[in-house]
């Protein structure tokens, strides 16, 4: 319990330095509002099918970049190494930065989200499963952030190495694109991307419809990614957090 | 939780036995052991490089050891980290706290990390504040202090959960006059309240001045530890004389005439002079003045300080190794 109530110090204290200034807030919303309007202005029926995929890009993009940019901001400046002195499990670190990046993510995706219903009509038809999309990917993401920090010194290789994954990602993971519309050849790298699962789990939540029979398979399959995420960042800041 | 404490050894609050670490290659640490009792400013001195930062990341946890044991107030570093961290204090040697939020926030923010409640976190922040005279900065950022009082607010936030021990890595180093002497003042006045201090310094006044007992790690080997007074006379074998001349006398005249003197330094108007036999030495020196029809303004006999102690350590350290190389 004790422990608990320090990771949502960590927490607190990430969002009053980093999460909650402008910069930041303005920067999770514009750019997938921008996609989205840009989308809706040259075809108003196609954004409904793009949403998931934009909305999960917006998670993948913003709690991937933020977890690793203020874990290799705190490396740079000495500051982690004041978690690394206090009594905190390693555990305890990693789940207050991963709540703080995590919240980030999924607000800045609801603000869409409530934004796209409000102007663009939007709406949900499984709103439990959204919500689980969001917050299994917001967690997998940062955790996978936190891993990526741990493994660099400099932002810019964070990104670097990020970028590496990501984009790619973005192409086989059924964001711009619905699985079932992808060759059969293509079909066992789609499967194989974490961000799919997501995009699914959001895409059931906006239509009700989904490439999987049961809904249930993509929240079973991020749900164990995020379990694979979390050992990730836990050896990872084992290993290498005080470097 | 379980608690160490040998029989006999309830005022030892720190003790190491035989800690290695290897960097590769390069021994950073050579089987050192020492103890630090309770209430004593304990310093751990050694050139750069020697191992002194490697030592106190070790302790407090951040760098994992090769070998050799560690307790800490009769807790074991493996086996009760979190209790450790609870115990300790440390002030890196770089202030490091979190430039955004201000003094009062920092320090409130420490005090969550170490489960204070918030009664006692307030209390604490306003009672450390006006310790470290920093209350007319408790709205400032860390980030908008001078390096001395960020300095200051970085000790403050080390002593926020009121440890047993504090770790001081370098405190002054890169401080002015004025700040470096409040400082080693608010340390003596720490001490005096209760805490136990580990200091790390290659500032020999500073030990000299600060410390109950020392410790001196040369190439991670820990060569003599005792207090100032037990180093100086175990590590230097030679005396200095102080002598001011009525007229000017060259450095070579002196080392010729007075074989009992083994070095010469210039200081002000006068000479400092390293001897082998202090009587002999006396004798000779003001021989030497009277042949020559000098007079000899002043001569003062000085103990050796801990920095001749120092050198002459690191000087013989040196020759060992130079000897076990050839």
């Amino acid at each position: 319990m004790n422990q608990l109530r320090r990771a949502l110090s960590v927490c607190r204290k990430d969002f009053e330095s980093y999460y909650g200034k402008p910069p930041l807030i303005t920067w999770g919303l514009l750019f997938p509002g921008v996609l989205m309007l840009a989308v809706y202005i040259k075809e108003p029926k196609a954004y409904l099918g793009l949403s998931p995929g934009i909305i999960a890009m917006t998670l993948l993009f913003g709690n991937t970049s933020m977890s690793a940019i203020v874990v290799t901001f705190e490396k740079r400046s000495g500051t982690l190494v004041r978690l690394l002195l206090a009594p905190l499990r390693q555990e305890t670190i990693i789940l207050g930065k991963m709540l703080s990046a995590g919240l980030y993510g999924i607000s800045t995706s609801l603000v869409l989200t409530v934004g796209l219903i409000f102007l663009l009509g939007l709406r949900l038809e499984n709103p439990l499963c959204f919500v689980l999309g969001l917050v299994l990917g917001a967690v997998t993401f940062s955790l996978l952030g936190l891993f990526a920090s741990v493994m660099v010194r400099e932002v810019f290789e964070a990104m670097t190495l990020m970028n590496f994954f990501r984009f790619p990602l973005l192409f086989i993971s059924g964001v711009f694109m619905p699985v079932e519309r992808f060759p059969a050849v293509l079909k066992p790298v789609v499967l194989a991307s974490p961000l799919t699962y997501v995009v699914e789990l959001l895409r059931v939540g906006i239509t009700g419809k989904g490439y999987f029979a049961l809904w249930l398979v993509p929240a079973a399959v991020t749900l164990f990614l995020s379990c694979i995420s979390w050992q990730l960042a836990v050896r990872g800041f084992r290993a290498r957090s005080y470097q | 939780m379980s608690s160490i404490y040998q029989k006999g050894e309830k005022d030892v609050v720190l003790r190491v036995e035989k800690l290695s670490k290897a960097y590769g290659d390069l021994l950073a640490l050579n089987r050192v052991s020492f103890q630090v009792r309770k209430g004593e400013i304990f310093a751990y001195l050694g050139p750069n490089g020697a191992g002194k930062t490697t030592t106190v990341n070790i302790l407090s946890g951040l760098l994992k050891r090769d070998k050799g044991e560690v307790t800490i107030c009769g807790y074991d570093l493996d086996s009760d980290p979190l209790m450790i961290k609870q115990a300790i204090g440390v002030v890196p040697d770089e202030s490091n706290l979190y430039p955004e939020l201000t003094c009062t926030r920092n320090l409130q923010y420490l005090g969550e990390l170490y489960g204070l409640p918030r009664v006692e976190r307030v209390r604490q922040t306003e009672r450390l504040l006006a310790m470290f005279a920093l209350e007319d900065k408790a709205k400032v950022p860390f980030q908008g202090l001078s390096k001395g009082l960020k300095r200051r607010l970085t000790i403050a936030a080390a002593l926020v959960h009121q440890p047993e021990i504090l770790f001081l890595d370098e405190p002054t180093s890169g401080l002015d006059v004025p700040s470096t002497r409040s400082l080693r003042r608010l340390l003596i006045e720490i001490n005096r309240r209760g805490t136990t201090v580990l200091l790390t310094t290659h500032n020999m006044f500073e030990a000299e001045e600060l410390a109950h007992r020392l410790a001196i790690l040369i190439r991670g080997k820990l060569v003599t530890s005792g207090t100032p007074g037990e180093i100086r006379r175990r590590a230097s074998q030679q005396e200095r004389l102080e002598v001011i001349f009525s007229r000017e006398v060259k450095e070579e005249e002196v080392l010729q005439n007075c074989p009992a003197v083994v070095s010469v330094t210039i200081k002000d108007q006068g000479f400092v002079l390293a001897v082998a036999e202090l009587d002999r030495a006396l004798r000779e020196v003001v021989g030497f003045a009277g042949q020559n029809g000098i007079r000899v303004v002043s001569i003062v006999s000085m103990p050796p300080s801990l920095e001749d102690a120092f050198v002459s350590l690191i000087e013989s350290h040196q020759d060992n190794t130079l000897q076990e190389i050839s």
